[in-house]
């Protein structure tokens, strides 16, 4: 590794260039124009000091090393002073460290060459992609064909000899490259069309046809080559698509089910690839039905016969009865009876038995009964003055607790209930479950139990009710479920607090030991936990105000929260009419209802064939509006299409279109309504300088006003009832005016100068922020009384601005064009005027990527009365499709991450050496200086996926016992 | 047509052999973990940082000039003549360059 950057020099406008020589003489970099840098590789395959050699050539477009050359050769694609364009070929003296003419050159080729493919033995020479024309060249041949006009933005090898190449262009068309060789002589080229893929950026051909599309413009794709053309001629067959986001160049966060949890709704792709990309965390459940029942206290789905792969029962218990429903021959859910149940009093447990019977637990007996007759078949009885407290069952076994700590064990056979074990605790049981996961799916060898008093969870043997394990969970909050599970073959046991807490053990199933206890907060009320299939993989659902599905994934737990309210009891019910569905109680009412794949993030993609730029929701409309363009291409003539659309917020079809003048370009659109005017508007700004007024009427955008400004509206902001608008170097406030006729229009009111260009804007009561091309970040004020704005402070760095946003009334943050975030703050309490005229900057930190824009906002529900609710955050979105989010710590916690990040910068080595602080540190043209104030969240919770030695020594080294750890970034983890 | 499509490359007869298309809607569920490396093996070697060297493009031009001139020019005829009629012998031999 090593620093190839010079301290002088001016950066390629077309980019950074790094190539190898095929036979690993040297490594070439073109990172200044003017400037080739060689890395000499000695004959031991070490590196040897870097040299710079003088490029004439300053326009450079690109540069290739020739296959089979005895002395390591470039070819340089460049552009003159005259803008045509030509190759040349160098070879590189290592010894004089200086270029020597090379073995031959090509002048005036295509205008709009721009990708040089160099071809390997036996051919060698390079092929030089042109727009209109396609030409090999080499020292002794020279051959070309003319091309339908178009861009080559990627290519890839197909054959070893270089004799087939893959092209894909600026509109995602693929075609196939053939040079056509006699002898290992070219005697010419030849292009077939293949179909039509994402817009490529990378194009590898794996292996038998199987190519792989990288694309950043909109999804990549891993694609078939058929021999055959299908029905549109395509010999292209997608197999397999992988989202990508970027480049996310405007988002929203809103709450479309009103549910309280953010979703982020981003404008994403390019070209035809454009996409709107609906991102949602959690899981959601699609309601196949639903009815009013209030009360519920427990719900468990029967089966008709042990056979059955189907539920035909629903068994619902209420406080003073159990009522039976099951689906009828029309689909239907109705009301039902099983003989053999008792249901006049509440049902504590039932399940599924061996032997076509099925077994009900209520406060006073256990009941067997048959599943053909419905009859009952045996009960026990609980003895004289005890009550079933709490009860427990599978297939062939029941495990109840009666008071006074009464812990009884049931074999089930056919027909028969026997008490196999009795044994008696000092305390009373709060929960216990016998979950079978060991080899026998219907017998459990161990049983697990939640105890009162002593605060514990203890593991005994069955059938002997041997005590194995006895765990203190410490505090005062009782168990309130246990759950025997087993995830991608690790077993666990979960363990509910009364608090909405959760515990987790792994467990050992042969001597029953518990470790790497792990505690996190899923909500604040009692858990319930349940587990249920879906697409044959077992989950488990924790029923409480914070509904969350538990699953593993690489061999690790993840919790991902259900998108539901509160939910007071679950239980899969799988039938015929609705597999593979789950029974929920939720506030007064019974829902069935499907669940979504289980992943922590779901992304809805709507293609749209065109390009979002902007985007913006109305809550009164229920509507989306962007501002969008259409590239069409009809026979040669390129042609772009400047729209406004609306949207439906549930559908996402356009319901109605208004059509931009030719050129002129959507930069900023907004929802908000004005003083003295009830109405919502949309209002748009545009690039040739116009504010549009919308409003949405029987679902069509109606133009209601209409002002001319002198140059690009780059954004608008809703400002004290009036409108707000960036005017290339002017801020403009703009009042809401009803006109004698009745009719309203936009009017001048103030505006403030004294920017490069105003790009970004936020506004706070009434201050404004705006973010400059070039120079930063700068604090508005807006003067009621004078009707003024005037400037109030700047920070003075000299940063081009990508976006910003207000963190709060004092600070204010920022993202740059090197790919930094940093916040300033207001310096109110400063004792002279140039202190209080300045906006100090207090975080830096490289991130990394290019945002377009922040949102205040979050993807998950928050609690109010949850610590991490009281956190607030923003939302990024990035050219790289990067959804990320930045949250405002407390000091307290502030501290102790920071030192949490220090020893795992320790821990976790960056790949090849790469410092995780020389990353981090504030990176641009002008300066590089250590982060401050922000710290890295993904390093953070990758503590969570270290192994326990790791995680031990990172806890020594911080004075804090691992599981608090855990608990304080898992903590983390739920706030996104 | 069918001869410059067909004959696609294949190293192994196996791969890509089991897959099937998937549904275009639904995207690949992917998620690779991300690796998290706690030991020092990808560190480089110690004895290999790359650096440029700091001597200016001029200067370096300057000094090589300057050496050259600095070589003792009378022994150069000597060895010249032989030199050279060796290479016009090698050249006679090779017939394409490159």
């Amino acid at each position: 590794m090593g620093d190839v950057s010079d301290r002088i020099g001016r950066p390629t406008d077309n980019g950074q260039i790094g190539i190898i020589d095929p036979e690993c003489r040297l490594i070439g970099l073109h990172l200044y124009d003017g400037l080739f840098k060689v890395i000499p590789f000695d004959n031991k395959g070490q590196l040897k000091e870097a040299f710079n050699i003088r490029l004439e050539e300053l326009q450079v477009l690109d540069i290739k090393f020739l296959y089979g050359c005895s002395k390591p050769t470039i070819v340089v694609l460049y552009q003159d002073n005259k803008d045509a364009r030509h190759v040349k070929t160098y070879e590189v003296s290592l010894k004089d460290k200086d270029f020597v003419e090379g073995p031959w050159s090509q002048n005036n080729l295509d205008n709009g060459a721009a990708l040089l493919i160099p071809v390997p033995p036996p051919l060698c020479g390079v092929l030089i992609i042109g727009e209109e024309t396609i030409v090999y060249c080499s020292a002794n041949a020279f051959k070309a064909i003319p091309i339908k006009p178009s861009i080559t933005r990627a290519y890839g090898r197909v054959d070893s000899d270089g004799s087939r190449y893959l092209l894909g262009d600026y509109n995602g068309l693929l075609q196939l490259l053939v040079i056509t060789h006699e002898k290992e002589k070219v005697t010419g080229l030849k292009i077939e069309l293949l179909g039509e893929t994402s817009i490529a950026s990378t194009i590898s051909y794996l292996d038998n046809a199987v190519v792989y599309i990288g694309s950043s413009y909109g999804d990549s794709q891993l694609i078939k080559l058929n021999m055959h053309p299908d029905a549109k001629g395509s010999y292209v067959e997608v197999l397999e698509r992988y989202v990508n986001l970027g480049p996310i160049v405007d988002f929203c966060v809103v709450d479309l089910e009103r549910q309280g949890q953010g979703q982020v709704v981003t404008c994403s792709g390019a070209y035809k690839d454009g996409s709107l990309r609906v991102v949602r965390n959690g899981i959601g459940i699609n309601e196949q039905a639903s009815v009013e029942l209030q009360g519920i206290k427990g719900m468990w789905s029967l089966r008709s016969s042990t056979e059955d792969a189907f539920d035909t029962f629903l068994v619902v218990s209420f406080i003073s009865e159990t009522r039976i429903l099951a689906m009828n021959m029309e689909d239907e859910l109705e009301e039902t009876e099983i003989e053999g149940f008792c249901s006049e009093v509440q049902t504590l447990f039932c399940h599924d038995a061996v032997y076509n019977q099925l077994v009900q637990v209520t406060s006073s007996s256990v009941r067997l009964v048959s599943s053909i007759t419905r009859e009952l078949r045996n009960e026990w009885n609980a003895p004289a003055g005890y009550s079933i407290n709490v009860a427990t069952a599978n297939a062939t076994q029941v495990l109840l607790a009666t008071g006074g700590g009464h812990l009884v064990y049931l074999e089930i056979g056919d027909g028969v209930l026997t008490e196999v074990k009795h044994s008696q605790l000092e305390y009373e049981v709060s929960c216990l479950d016998i979950n079978p996961i060991g080899e026998n799916p219907s017998y459990s060898q161990l049983a697990v139990v939640g105890m009162w008093t002593d605060i514990s969870v203890r593991l005994f043997s069955l059938p002997d009710l041997n005590l194995i394990t006895k765990e203190p969970l410490g505090g005062e909050i009782i168990p309130r479920s246990v759950l025997l599970c087993a995830f991608e073959g690790i077993s666990y046991l979960l363990c509910a607090l009364g608090d909405g807490h959760l515990l987790n053990f792994l467990l050992n199933t042969t001597t029953g030991e518990l470790t790497d206890r792990k505690k996190i907060s899923l909500g604040t009320q009692p858990i319930t936990l349940r587990t249920f299939s879906s697409k044959n993989t077992t989950y488990v659902f924790a029923a409480s105000d914070r509904p969350t599905v538990i699953y593993s994934s690489n061999k690790k737990l993840l919790y991902s929260n259900v998108n539901l309210k509160e939910v007071s009891h679950m239980c899969p019910f799988n039938t015929a009419a609705f597999p593979d569905s789950l029974a929920i109680a939720k506030e007064g009412e019974l829902t069935i209802g499907t669940i979504d794949d289980i992943q922590k993030l779901h992304i809805r993609s709507i293609l749209l064939g065109e390009q979002p730029r902007r985007i913006c929701h109305q809550e009164q409309s229920r509507t989306f509006a962007i501002c969008s363009v259409k590239y069409n291409q009809s026979g040669g003539d390129e042609s772009e299409m400047h729209v406004i659309r609306l949207l439906d917020d549930q559908t996402f079809d356009f319901i109605s279109t208004y059509p931009l003048d030719t050129f002129e370009y959507g930069c900023s659109i907004l929802s908000c309504s004005f003083s003295d005017d009830s109405s919502v508007y949309y209002c748009v700004g545009t690039a040739y300088g116009r504010i549009l007024v919308f409003m949405v009427e029987d679902g069509k955008l109606q133009l209601i006003a209409e002002k001319e400004t002198k140059g690009a509206v780059y954004s608008l902001n809703a400002f004290n009832g009036k409108l707000l608008a960036a005017i290339n170097q002017k801020i403009q406030l703009y009042k809401w005016m009803l006109r004698d006729d009745g009719s309203r229009e936009l009017q001048s009111e103030c505006g403030h100068h004294g920017h490069i260009l105003a790009l970004y804007v936020q506004t706070r009561g009434d201050f404004i922020v705006v973010g400059d091309l070039m120079k930063s970040i700068s604090l508005l004020i807006y003067k009621h009384e004078e009707g003024a704005i005037e400037e109030r402070a700047r920070d003075y760095n000299a940063n081009w601005m990508s976006a910003v946003e207000i963190l709060d009334d004092d600070v204010y943050l920022g993202a740059e064009n090197s790919f930094n975030i940093f916040t300033v703050r207001k310096n109110s309490e400063g004792a002279t005027d140039e202190e209080r005229g300045r906006l100090d900057v207090v975080g830096e930190y490289h991130l990394g990527e290019f945002i377009n824009r922040f949102r205040h906002g979050s993807l998950v529900m928050r609690l109010p009365d949850s610590d991490v609710g009281q956190i607030p955050t923003v939302i990024f979105g990035s050219v790289n499709g990067v959804i990320g989010v930045i949250a405002s710590l407390p000091h307290e916690q502030y501290v102790f991450l920071e030192k949490l990040q220090t020893s795992l910068r320790k821990v976790i080595k960056g790949v090849g050496g790469l410092s995780h602080e020389h990353w981090r540190s504030f990176n641009n043209e002008k300066k590089t200086v250590e982060a401050k104030n922000f710290l890295d969240g993904d390093l953070i919770e990758s503590f969570l996926d270290l192994n326990r030695s790791k995680m031990d020594e990172i806890a020594k080294q911080m004075g804090v016992s691992v599981e608090e750890l855990c608990k304080r970034v898992e903590d983390l983890t739920r706030l996104h | 047509m069918g001869s410059v499509l067909g004959d696609w490359p294949s190293y192994d007869p196996h791969n890509f052999s089991q897959l099937r298309p998937s549904d275009p809607s639904t995207p690949s569920k992917m998620t690779p973990t991300t690796y998290q490396p706690t030991h020092n093996r990808t560190l480089p070697p110690p004895d290999q940082v790359i650096t440029t060297e700091t001597k200016n493009i001029l200067l370096r031009h300057i000094y090589q000039r300057a050496e050259e001139k600095l070589r003792p020019k009378r022994a150069a005829p000597e060895h010249l003549l032989p030199e050279h009629g060796c290479k016009q012998l090698r050249a006679s031999v090779q017939d394409t360059p490159c």
